[in-house]
């Protein structure tokens, strides 16, 4: 079906081609470059003009060009990549399914079909037949079950989300059986982002398969390869298309991909402008309004699974008192917030993003600035008693640094005196870690967004107690709250309404008691160049743009 | 008995440095900027239209207006009126001046002037020490002291003090030296005067001119390295108006939002030049071979 329908999109892309011609490049061209602007548009100025000559075809030597602002690889293995690599990788390697944000269901990728039985505890997977690693290896159960023992073995990155996992069967070549310990939603978990990669282990034959990763290789079964990689370079990593991915290339695609390491984001704005760039992460939501305003770009916006999420201390100091708790959460000027970050922040409704499980409307935040002077007053607080709270953000997070100037001018009317302190992560975190309850801040500021399209994680890390802590930095120690949050993935895999209503349950009760404040969800903006057409962001995948879906144009 | 000994000063009649001063036109522009700025500073709350900006108020509704009527320079990021900040701003910026300077003065005029009258082995052992400092960019050094301390004004003064005193050490104990060998000296110590009142008496007024040439240089040399700490999150934290915190808050909005960053990096330039023009200028009055160049060149 998938395979018919691509011919057709082929037919259908081939006779526009055909018929607009020489037309519609100057069109198409990217605005600002004359073709010598720079090498990208260049070359997809002349990609254009040799494929229009003998095949009447899109263009066929297409490189989608992707500026972002962190540094792209830091490890290049499947199993342990937890960083920023993923939005490459993606294009490399590919998961048994893939995650539609649109419809919130669990679309077949490397695996067909898949049944789980009644108890949620025995799921089987059909593969797709006739795949092949790049290493020209078939992709069989056997493989992907190497693939996924690796990964939980090597115990890296988001290894964890296997955790249910007792054994994998592979009976035949394309049925793969999970065996789990408890209930888990594992159609969910191996769609994730990360940890969830079916690769070649044997690809480094009987090298060091971790050594021969880090040689800038890969195992994968995406529509891309591995290029040229070099490090710190301004175009630092490069695809290739794999001429024989399994999903054919059929229409038209792009041949090459680019990824750039632009870190200021003026810079992005102006490669953007010069046709150097197809797309750019995230850029200031100033910089994204004037894209959007001058029109000669492309945007897309999306709510993301990302939000916001102040964590108060519920175990030592001023906000071990419930009261001042709420009080603090009452204060907030959730509106001006997102105001301020002028459409880069869209207002959250409890502690899950829209779009997962257990999302709920009309769990959002207001300020009520009486109730909360009532509430200081009855912890005892009020004129003459002023309470002093300790606020730790991630320096060099300008949104971060925003949002602690409002929430210091707002707890400053409340009687709350609140220093802000900006921490590199790390620092930011041992702290919150510190041994010494006394040495641990008072609220904590940090974005939180899962490994897989599944709200489990917030609650397993964030709220779940734990002695020493690690994510918990609210320190709250609540068992019946733990006894929800553990029965939460058994829930999912078996009866999705529960779950929901656990969920709803589980938010609703850490709102009443002020753990953690949501303070709104990252909305993602993207500016492409016009001629890329196809582009939709899967907030399941944060900041991966799928080459393959997209099609060059003029 | 001592008084038998008065205390020579090499100076040039008030009179004549003044209509110096006002000959020099440069001077006299550094002049009044230096006024403007602490006439903004003396006079913020009166003159800032709205002084709780300055403080912890913010107006998110009204964030990032474009100068107008109501907001004559804008509103930031948080809405809140630059002007009022940059007015408020001029205080910080002088306050970290005057606390980094007078520091330096207070580390480097002691040490010094001691190791220029004394001599010999404190001598070396003392400017061997100011070496040390000296051998490290100042910049550098103050960013690595900023970063270990937590980031306050009070500490960046703090940090900017550290590497600023040994130029004054190194300035006083050339000016100590030349001044503990002279004949007047010598006599004073021949009459059996204390080396505490020698110091006090002789070498300290006699040293003191081109301190105060070079604090008055340096006034903008410590606000733009102050203004550099607060950009780099190492100084000033806000609400706490700074302008080089100000440049920082607005620099990724400059393509967009230009007014944001575009005062207080103004601000920023006009005060270093206005402090270094008066400097240069009172250079040229106060020392007096500098006097003697410029007359026969």
């Amino acid at each position: 079906m998938r395979r018919y329908q691509g011919i057709a999109v082929a037919l259908l892309a081939a006779l526009a081609a055909a018929g607009c011609g020489e037309t519609k490049q100057p069109a198409g061209a990217p605005p600002g470059s004359t073709g010598a602007d720079g090498a990208a548009a260049a070359t997809s100025a002349a990609s254009a003009s040799g494929e229009a000559a003998p095949s009447g075809n899109a263009p066929t030597d297409a490189t989608f060009t992707y500026a972002n602002g962190n540094n792209i690889v830091t490890d290049f293995d499947p199993a342990t990549s937890y960083s920023n690599e993923v939005i490459a990788l993606n294009n490399v390697y590919e998961q048994l399914t893939r995650y539609d944000a649109e419809t919130k269901t669990v679309k077949p990728l490397l695996a067909d079909s898949w049944t789980s039985t009644a108890d949620g505890k025995s799921w089987t997977f059909r593969l797709h037949p006739g795949v092949t690693f790049h290493t020209g290896k078939p992709v069989t159960a056997a493989a992907a079950k190497a693939a996924i023992e690796r990964t939980i073995k090597l115990k890296g990155g988001a290894a964890y989300i296997w955790d249910a996992v007792e054994t994998i069967q592979a009976p035949d070549d394309a049925t793969l059986t999970f065996k789990l310990k408890y209930a888990a939603p594992i159609d969910l978990i191996s769609s994730s982002t990360y940890a969830a990669f079916i690769y070649d282990t044997t690809a480094a034959g009987d090298g060091d398969l971790k050594k021969w990763f880090g040689q800038a290789k890969d195992a994968g079964t995406g529509p891309y390869v591995v290029g040229a990689w070099k490090k710190g370079d301004q175009n630092e990593l490069r695809l290739e298309q794999f001429p024989d991915y399994w999903r054919g290339w059929e229409g038209a695609h792009y041949k090459h991909v680019l990824f750039q390491y632009v870190p200021e984001e003026t810079t992005r704005r102006q490669l953007l402008d010069s046709g150097q760039a197809s797309m750019a992460d995230r850029l200031s939501p100033q910089l994204f309004a004037e894209a959007k305003d001058q029109g000669r770009l492309a945007t897309a916006e999306r709510p993301s699974f990302q939000n916001l999420i102040a964590f108060l201390n519920t175990s030592h100091g001023p906000l071990k008192d419930v009261r001042v708790r709420q009080a603090v959460s009452k204060a907030i000027d959730y509106e001006g917030i997102v105001a301020v970050l002028k459409g880069s922040a869209v207002p959250a409704s409890g502690l899950i993003p829209e779009g997962l499980l257990g999302y709920k409307e009309g769990l959002a935040q207001a300020k009520d600035l009486d109730a909360a002077k009532t509430l200081m007053g009855q912890a005892g607080y009020g004129e003459g008693k002023r309470a002093k709270l300790l606020l730790t953000i991630s320096n060099g997070d300008a949104d971060q640094r925003v949002v602690a100037t409002l929430l210091k001018s707002n707890l400053a009317e409340i009687g709350i005196d609140v220093t802000v302190q900006p921490l590199e992560w790390q620092t930011q975190w041992d702290k919150a870690k510190s041994t010494d309850p006394t040495k641990r801040q008072d609220i904590f500021v940090m974005y939180w967004w899962p490994d897989y399209a599944d709200p489990f994680s917030w609650f397993v890390n964030l709220f779940k107690s734990a002695d020493p802590p690690f994510f918990n930095v609210s320190y709250l120690v609540d068992p019946a709250i733990d006894k929800q949050i553990d029965a939460l993935p058994s829930l999912t895999a078996t009866d999705r309404e529960a779950a929901q209503a656990s969920y709803e349950a589980i938010q609703t009760r850490l709102l009443e008691q002020a753990v953690a404040v949501p303070l709104y969800v990252v909305n993602y903006q993207r500016v492409l160049q016009k001629n890329v057409s196809g582009y939709v962001d899967n907030p399941a995948y944060a900041n991966v743009a799928f080459v393959y879906d997209l099609t060059p144009t003029g | 008995m001592a008084a038998a000994v008065p205390a020579q000063t090499e100076q040039v009649p008030t009179a004549g440095r003044l209509r110096a001063l006002t000959g020099d036109r440069l001077a006299l522009l550094g002049a009044a900027i230096v006024l403007v700025v602490l006439v903004c500073a003396l006079l913020a709350p009166v003159l800032a239209p709205s002084p709780e900006d300055a403080g912890g108020a913010t107006d998110p509704v009204n964030a990032l207006l474009a100068p107008s009527g109501d907001h004559l320079l804008g509103t930031d990021q948080v809405g809140r009126d630059i002007l009022s900040r940059l007015l408020y701003g001029a205080r910080t910026s002088l306050r970290i001046a005057v606390e980094v300077i007078g520091l330096a003065i207070l580390i480097g005029l002691p040490l010094g002037m001691v190791a220029g009258y004394v001599g010999g082995l404190l001598d070396d052992v003392l400017m061997r020490v100011t070496d040390v400092f000296l051998a490290f960019p100042a910049l550098l050094l103050a960013l690595a002291l900023a970063a270990v301390l937590t980031p306050s004004v009070g500490n960046a003064a703090i940090a900017i003090a550290v590497t600023w005193w040994p130029w004054y050490a190194r300035l006083i104990r050339a000016q100590a030296a030349t001044v503990a060998s002279s004949g007047y000296v010598a006599s004073a110590r021949a009459l059996g005067v204390s080396h505490a009142r020698i110091l006090l008496r002789h070498v300290l007024p006699n040293s003191a001119a081109p301190v105060i040439v070079q604090a008055s240089v340096d006034f903008g040399g410590v606000i733009l390295t102050a203004a550099a700490l607060s950009y780099l999150g190492l100084g000033a934290q806000d609400p706490t108006p700074e302008w080089g915190l100000m440049v920082s808050q607005g620099q990724s909005l400059f393509t967009t939002q230009w007014w944001v960053v575009t005062f207080p990096g103004l601000a920023i330039l006009l005060t270093a030049l206005g402090f270094n023009l008066l400097g240069d200028g009172l250079r040229s009055i106060l020392d007096p071979r500098q006097v003697t160049r410029d007359r026969h060149p």
